[in-house]
């Protein structure tokens, strides 16, 4: 049966490179290749491969404009790398020979690619460059003595906020990691039981309802990423007088 | 520890994903967003600057066409001016003609009838001079045998003196 757990393939030292680290690697490949391929073609009067990545690109910075505005510039990079590396992995789990095709070791099969995102280490991860990058954002914006202020404050009931603060931070790590990670472990062994029940036609639809949960769960972390830095990215004396008007006009 | 354990939480496959995830980032920021981003950067500026000098093309059409119009309507004027002195030139011509040719014609007419009278005098002239010839030859001879010679002369000289009177010489 599938554990938590990511399965070794062969070692490089201490280093375990487990079947979910290979499938990473091919991600990084396709990423790789798409990136090079746009710039190789790049033309004022695009193509269309780069008429499709135009698109693309201009959506997801149009809605990082309409969320974060002139802080768009910066955090768009983020935005559109946790969606396409996620999306991506996510996806990888279900071409056909991922989680499938591996070897047997003691009577358990061990598959030579799992995707990434149903990897705990992948998730969490992603999860820590999330809030690292908002935090290391946050500093560069609004500069570090209003960073602080945010979570220290002498007086209080602003102390207390900010302790609050600092656990929401926390969680926020705990939150997009687990979220992601179970979504995508649970489909995959949805999948693998679906599969072993009866393997043509009847795991088609749970097949098309992975392709949604993975673009989902892409859009999912990817948004809150966003949403986490343009929040962060306000100064904190900014949030403190909009609360007093809202306080004022209720 | 036992649910890290668990879930299979290696810190070097964390790592290992964090290095990861940042090299993607910076491909994806360097290769992908960036020229995508300039380049249509790039392109908005050429629509734009492309609209702003259609614009300016349309406007500069525009006056072009009214200063046509003004010109057209100038030069139809002065070429109406120019026909209507033309006209005014050629009529003041054609009178100044005719009255030359009217006054040359009558010249030629009074010249024509001066030189006929001129004729005619002369004419008159040479016909009182061959009638006053003819008279005094006539004269003589009716007179020769009639009168003698002193006679003859008495009479002649009457006769001339007559003849000169009346202006017949």
């Amino acid at each position: 049966m599938f554990s938590f757990r990511s399965e070794a393939i062969f070692y490089l030292g201490d280093f375990r490179i487990t079947n979910t680290i290979i499938d990473t690697l091919l991600v990084d490949a396709i990423i790789i290749i798409a990136s090079f391929m746009l710039v190789k073609s790049i033309r004022i009067i695009p193509g269309l491969y780069q008429n499709t990545v135009e698109m693309v690109i201009q959506t997801f910075y149009e809605m990082t404009e309409s969320v974060a505005q002139e802080k768009a510039a910066k955090i768009f990079p983020y935005f559109m790398s946790f969606f396409i590396f996620i999306l991506l992995a996510n996806w990888s789990g279900l071409l056909p020979g991922v989680n499938s095709i591996g070897f047997f070791e003691k009577g358990k099969l061990i598959p030579l690619l799992r995707s990434p995102t149903s990897d705990l280490n992948t998730t969490l991860g992603l999860a820590l460059v999330s809030v690292a990058a908002t935090h290391i954002l946050s500093i560069r914006t609004v500069g570090f003595k209003d960073y602080l202020s945010r979570f220290f404050s002498f007086n209080p009931m602003n102390l207390f906020i900010g302790a609050l603060e600092i656990i929401s931070e926390i969680t926020k790590v705990i939150s997009l990691s687990f979220r992601l990670f179970g979504n995508i472990f649970a489909g995959e062994v949805v999948l693998l039981t679906v599969s072993s029940i009866f393997a043509f036609l009847f795991p088609l639809p749970f097949l098309l309802l992975e392709v949604v949960v993975g673009l989902v769960q892409a859009l999912v972390f990817s948004m809150l990423t966003m949403a986490f830095m343009a929040i962060l990215t306000i100064p904190h004396h900014d949030v403190s007088e909009n609360a007093n008007k809202a306080k004022h006009l209720l | 520890m036992e649910i890290i354990n668990n879930f299979g939480l290696d810190p070097l496959l964390l790592g290992a994903q964090i290095v990861n995830f940042l090299i993607i980032f910076f491909i994806l920021k360097r290769f992908a967003y960036k020229p995508v981003l300039d380049i249509l950067k790039k392109r908005e500026d050429s629509i734009k600057e492309g609209l702003r000098q259609a614009e300016e093309g349309k406007k500069i059409l525009d006056e072009a066409l009214e200063e046509e119009k003004k010109m057209l309507k100038d030069s139809q004027k002065r070429a109406e001016k120019i026909i209507t002195d033309a006209r005014n030139h050629a009529i003041e011509l054609a009178k100044g003609t005719e009255e030359n040719a009217k006054r040359q014609v009558e010249n030629m007419i009074t010249a024509a009838r001066e030189q006929i009278m001129q004729e005619a005098r002369e004419s008159e002239k040479g016909v009182a001079i061959k009638v006053s010839e003819l008279a005094v030859d006539f004269l003589q001879k009716s007179m020769q045998d009639v009168f003698g010679e002193k006679e003859q002369e008495e009479m002649m000289e009457v006769a001339i003196g007559k003849i000169k009177k009346i202006g017949l010489t």
